[in-house]
């Protein structure tokens, strides 16, 4: 962009930020480094306001008061614009600063958020001393989160269904992204994978739902993240991984240890096939305890092997 | 990072949005501080206060205009009260942000009062949202102490013997490791070493060490350490040839392949190096009926079987 450009374009986010009453097109042509020619001056503010809306910008159309004929003006509502000040301390920052460069989504970069923050400041630790790879990016990514944080309601076409979904929280496991929300077409709380959401995830408009019950159940374990009839598996694991077990699952899910070492625990399962492959990867070392269904699948499937 | 003069219109433009208000707020902040804090080069923020001082309100006369002074090595901006404040986060620059410092926060041993969380609290009371709510990212779950002991190891180029469970063979064994680095990927710790034992690189699950002990012996990091691929079959290890049925297709993407073809009966014929039995005995007993063996070394041809009838046998 050239400078001139540039200062065209502060100068129109200046003009629409200070004004208390909608500035109308006309206006705006006269008071700015526009082009005298009409046609000219249009596709240079639309261009304009593209840039200015693709840099989330708020620019609002509305009616200038006592204009006769009737017109419609433009305005930046500075409520929506400005940010409050986070009051980040420099140690803060430099922690953040030390986050966003150790882990990054692919193709969204902190940085210009961490400059309206504060700036980069650098922080005594120059690395976190775990390397992590770069996070995939999603396109509905960052629509999402934001109607997360707003509880805006959503649609989307997932499974072949378009439903509407009250987003309550996005996941990253095991490399995927995952949303939980409430799915209005089931009516009830489902996880959905980023990646099989068809096309675009829209806002509804519609009026932000309540505050999801902070007792919400996490998406977790692949088992947890079907749409089957959920059931409670107990499974016993012993020898080396038990070990694994015990500290993995940790004490709300480990119903007994016993003498030899082997614990037991009870698992929500929602994916039937995904709890199977997590059994079978202990080979000897577990056992389906209950219920008799999952046992059952569990031995056929093994006779199964040629 | 630094960002190119002629970069991106929204870049530069968002870069000068925060900029502004932090100059005014500081009055007359070292020009090198503010270099520094936005990420630019002297010659580039010359260049943008140049533009700055073009810039005000009507009727654009130079009282309305914003101020900007560069005195010796410090900068001022004055009369821009229009830009006080910088512009809100989009919701990219929200959850890269948030995302970022969730991820270090949930790592293992990272202190949840420290300064990161403070400051992933005040930015998620920036957005109205509670953070462990609205956003988690799971990059490996792994004991406090024994992540703590391997990044020591890590950055004091110092030996670590290791009690550790592996998964591919199903067994426990003692060994001495030059580490590398920790990394973490698909939500699992990983500790690439030199391994003494094999006598070559290693990637141990952080999850799967049993316990690890800081040794005395240092030693040296090779250049390209760390860069060890995920799995590199050997010459000599054993084959096998499986039919996998098109619900087992997903095997050929994962792993590496020798050799694919496609039957007329519609499954396709696979040749693949297999590492350990237990190994391909787990791969066997994941695709069940959908995958067969053809052929292969004698020890192999009936892992599957052989590991479902042990399994079995718990059941009967």
């Amino acid at each position: 962009m050239s400078s001139r450009k540039l200062e065209r374009l502060l100068n129109l986010t200046a003009l629409l930020l200070d004004a208390r009453v909608p500035v109308s097109a006309e206006k705006i042509q006269t008071e700015l480094d526009y082009p005298d020619d009409l046609a000219a001056f249009r596709r240079a503010f639309e261009r304009d306001k593209e840039e200015l809306r693709d840099m989330g910008i708020p620019l609002r159309l509305e009616p200038v008061p006592a204009s006769f004929p009737a017109v419609d003006g433009y305005r930046i509502p500075r409520e929506e614009y400005a940010l409050r000040d986070p009051g980040l301390t420099i140690d803060e920052l430099a922690a953040l600063h030390l986050a966003v460069s150790a882990v990054q989504v692919e193709g969204l970069s902190a940085i210009p958020g961490l400059l309206k923050l504060g700036g980069i400041v650098a922080g005594v630790g120059s690395d976190i001393g775990v390397r992590v790879a770069p996070l995939p990016a999603d396109p509905n990514l960052a629509c999402l989160f934001a109607a997360v944080a707003g509880r805006r309601p959503v649609s989307m076409r997932y499974g072949d269904q378009d439903r509407v979904i009250d987003p309550y929280r996005l996941e990253f496991l095991r490399g995927r992204w995952y949303l939980t929300g409430y799915d209005h077409l089931r009516e009830d709380v489902r996880n959905f994978r980023l990646g099989r959401i068809e096309g675009r995830v829209v806002p509804t408009g519609g009026e932000a739902f309540a505050a999801a019950e902070p007792s919400l159940e996490q998406a977790g374990a692949a088992w947890e993240l079907g749409d089957e009839e959920p059931v409670v598996a107990r499974l016993r694991i012993g020898g080396p991984p038990a070990q694994w077990a015990l500290q993995h699952f940790g004490s709300d899910r480990v119903v007994e240890v016993a003498e030899d070492g082997s614990v037991v625990i009870d698992l929500p399962v929602n994916h039937r096939s995904a709890f199977r492959s997590f059994v079978l990867s202990f080979l000897d070392h577990a056992e389906i305890l209950s219920p008799a269904e999952l046992r059952e699948d569990l031995m056929r499937w093994l006779r199964g092997i040629t | 990072m630094s960002t190119p003069a002629n970069s991106g219109a929204a870049q530069r433009m968002q870069r000068l949005l925060a900029m502004v208000p932090w100059i005014v707020a500081q009055d007359g902040p070292l020009t090198a501080e503010v270099c520094a804090r936005f990420d630019v080069s002297p010659e580039q923020l010359a260049a943008d206060l140049g533009v700055i001082w073009l810039v005000g309100l009507p009727p654009y006369t130079p009282d309305a205009l914003i101020d900007v002074v560069q005195e010796g090595d410090r900068v001022h901006i004055r009369f821009a009260d229009v830009f006080n404040q910088p512009h809100r986060l989009t919701p990219e620059q929200a959850v890269a942000l948030l995302t970022a410092g969730s991820s270090v926060l949930a790592l293992p041993g990272t202190d949840p009062d420290g300064p990161l969380g403070r400051g992933v609290g005040k930015l998620a009371a920036l957005l109205g949202v509670d953070a462990d709510q609205v956003l988690e990212v799971d990059l490996g779950a792994a004991e406090v102490e024994t992540l703590a002991v391997l990044r020591r190891g890590v950055s004091e180029q110092r030996q670590l013997h290791l009690d550790y469970y592996s998964f591919a063979r199903d067994t426990r064994s003692q060994r001495n490791v030059n580490p590398y680095l920790v990394e973490t990927q698909d939500s699992s710790l990983y500790l690439l070493a030199y391994c003494h034992q094999a006598q070559a690189d290693r990637r141990f699950r952080v999850d799967r060490i049993v316990s690890a002990t800081l040794l005395d012996d240092t030693f040296v990091v090779p250049t390209g350490a760390g860069e060890l691929g995920l799995f590199e079959p050997d010459a000599t290890d054993p084959r096998v040839t499986l039919d996998l049925e098109p619900a087992a297709a997903w095997v050929i993407e994962t792993y590496p392949m020798e050799s694919v073809e496609m039957r007329p009966d519609g499954r396709q014929r696979v040749t693949l190096a297999v590492t350990a039995e237990a190994w391909l005995a787990r791969l066997l007993l994941v695709l069940g009926p959908h995958a067969s063996v053809v052929s292969g070394a004698p020890e192999l041809v009936d892992a599957g079987r052989r590991a479902a009838a042990q399994i079995l046998a718990r059941y009967a």
